[in-house]
């Protein structure tokens, strides 16, 4: 379903991805990890349109995506979340996902909205103003409803589960699972915390200095030596 | 659409009490009918700055091109006066065409190349001396057509014109606002990056605000030519057609939809009753200075100041 051949994008003279070559499979949950400042939102950036990609390709159900516009992205089923919360700020929870959905599908549909809420948890703070009166953990289901608002096939997850405490981690790690399932979505997903990827994941890519250093099941991967190298050199993050 | 008591009463007063009791006194309407082509374009120009984010140095240009328009159709091609104006909003649209490619830029970048695009318009009018008259301008511009035995030219036709407009205007922008359009622009104002990710094409609706503002615009600068029925290149494109707007809108509130309508009425009446009596030339000096005091104080404008009781109460449940 989405397909990187030879991905750079550099920043001045900071390389931040490092061609880099990965696929996600219609309906696999693949794993990114790596050290801070590796590149993983980068990768995420340059996917959904707000980077330009200094070289290399992203194709997308085939689709050549760096000559589809930003915005037509997310109607060919591209969704994604922030690492920094940004709910669209001047709107109600509820009218989030109406943009989302309006715009990221092309129709509207109520139904869809509540169950979007209900699943996420959020329908209780519907008619709430997002900026304002949200907590954390709300604000990072936000994060996820908007994208399924645009009825996304490749969700991107950007660490939806870091800054939260035991319980919510937990909760938000069922619904993670359940929405695999229930949206039928691939999903690529960034995240520090090893055992949540093994927990999750069919397979986990691991970056370092935007270089992808391994690609294969968790077992596997958590196993190589170069991938502990790099992980024992940032474990205090 | 819902309308409330205070509302209708309103359009029953403009449309029936002011005619009865004003209607006769031709200063009052000329000043009246003023105070409104000030407040038309503050709409149309609020619109863009509070749907569009966009700050607009520029909209003399859409006047200007709007006034010319209608009054060469007319004047030309013998189009009627009314069908005329709505075709010079479509000739300020066209105009704003251009100023699409500097839509890219931001903030006070996109106020002055407006500007500079602005004066395009006015060097155009100026040397296209066989269609626009040049700088000695266009005279006898056709007056407003008398209508079922009612002259719409006379002061109270005309005023009943544009109170006529200013509504449609208001009733657009609600729509507007309230639209899935107006969600998603509102949506853009903190957060383009959010909104755009999951799917607005936020440049495309900021150009069609722009299209909606100039179209407003336009038909103002139409209106207005065939209500004083002459025209020349340093008055149509004069940049206290964009300058006043501004202030009154600031001042009103730029943020409402009636916020600049009552800020125009008010600078123009205060200015032009007080302040050109205190100062004959240079009053505009005062507006500028009030304007300044009135963004430190109260940056949202005198209805938000106003309104402040209910929201407060309001923003407390
Ligand atoms: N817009 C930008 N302009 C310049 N440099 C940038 C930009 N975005 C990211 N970088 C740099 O690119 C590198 C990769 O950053 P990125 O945010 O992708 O890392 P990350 O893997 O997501 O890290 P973290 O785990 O901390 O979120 C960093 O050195 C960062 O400073
Ligand atoms: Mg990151």
């Amino acid at each position: 379903m989405l397909r990187l051949e030879d991905l750079s994008v550099r920043f001045g003279g900071l390389t931040a991805v490092n061609t880099v070559s990965l696929s996600v499979g219609t309906h696999e949950v693949v794993g990114l990890v790596g050290p801070n400042g590796a590149g993983k939102t980068t990768l995420f950036n340059a996917v959904s349109g707000l980077v330009k990609p200094s070289s290399g390709r992203i194709l997308f159900d085939s689709t050549d995506m760096l000559r589809t516009p930003l915005h037509r992205r997310a109607r060919m089923g591209i969704g994604r979340t922030f690492q920094i919360p940004q709910p669209m700020h001047e709107l109600t929870v509820r009218e989030n996902l109406i943009v989302a959905q309006r715009f990221g599908t092309g129709a509207v549909d109520a139904r869809k909205i509540d169950e979007v809420l209900e699943f996420t948890g959020l329908t209780d703070k519907a008619e709430r103003h997002a900026a304002t009166e949200l907590a954390l953990t709300e604000l990072k289901a936000l994060e996820v409803a908007k994208a399924l608002a645009t009825n996304p096939k490749l969700l991107m997850l950007d660490e939806v589960l870091a800054g939260l405490e035991t319980n919510g981690k937990r909760r938000f790690m069922g619904m993670l699972k359940e929405l695999h399932e229930k949206f039928a979505v691939g999903i690529l997903i960034i995240e520090h915390d090893i055992e949540t990827i093994s927990n999750l994941c069919h397979r986990v890519a691991v970056l370092n200095f935007g270089e992808l250093i391994a690609d294969g099941t968790p077992d596997k991967v958590f196993r190589d030596p170069e991938v502990i190298k790099s992980y024992t050199g940032a474990s205090d993050a | 659409m819902k309308m409330s008591k205070t509302g209708l009463a309103v359009i029953f007063a403009a449309y029936v009490l002011v005619p009865l009791l004003l209607g006769s006194n031709s200063y009052v309407m000329s000043l009246i009918v003023a105070a409104m082509i000030i407040g038309g374009i503050a709409l149309a120009w609020a619109l863009l700055g509070n749907l569009g984010g966009m700050v607009s140095f520029g909209h003399s240009a859409f006047f200007g091109v709007g006034a010319y328009v209608s009054a060469i159709l007319t004047m030309k091609a013998g189009v009627p006066v009314l069908a005329a104006m709505l075709l010079g909003g479509v000739g300020a649209v066209v105009a704003s065409l251009a100023m699409l490619p500097v839509l890219r830029l931001r903030g006070p970048y996109f106020a002055l190349a407006i500007l500079a695009y602005a004066h395009i318009f006015k060097i155009l009018a100026t040397e296209w001396t066989s269609v626009t008259g040049g700088s000695a301008g266009l005279a006898s511009v056709p007056r407003f057509p008398t209508l079922m035995g009612f002259d719409l030219s006379s002061k109270t036709g005309s005023y009943l014109i544009v109170l006529s407009l200013l509504l449609v205007f208001i009733a657009a922008y609600r729509v507007i606002r309230s639209s899935h359009y107006g969600i998603a622009l509102r949506a853009m104002h903190d957060s383009e990056d959010a909104t755009r990710v999951v799917g607005v094409n936020s440049t495309l609706l900021k150009a069609l605000m722009l299209f909606v503002s100039a179209f407003m615009t336009g038909v103002i600068g139409a209106f207005n030519v065939h209500y004083i029925n002459f025209l020349e290149p340093d008055y149509a494109f004069s940049g206290l057609w964009v300058t006043l707007p501004i202030v009154a809108a600031i001042f009103g509130g730029y943020r409402t939809i009636l916020g600049p309508l009552v800020g125009a009425v008010t600078v123009y009446l205060v200015d032009q009753l007080i302040f050109k009596n205190l100062i004959p030339s240079g009053h505009q000096l005062i507006l500028g200075a009030l304007l300044v005091a009135m963004i430190i104080f109260s940056p949202g404008g005198l209805m938000p100041l106003l309104r402040k009781g209910t929201r407060r109460k309001h923003a407390a449940a």
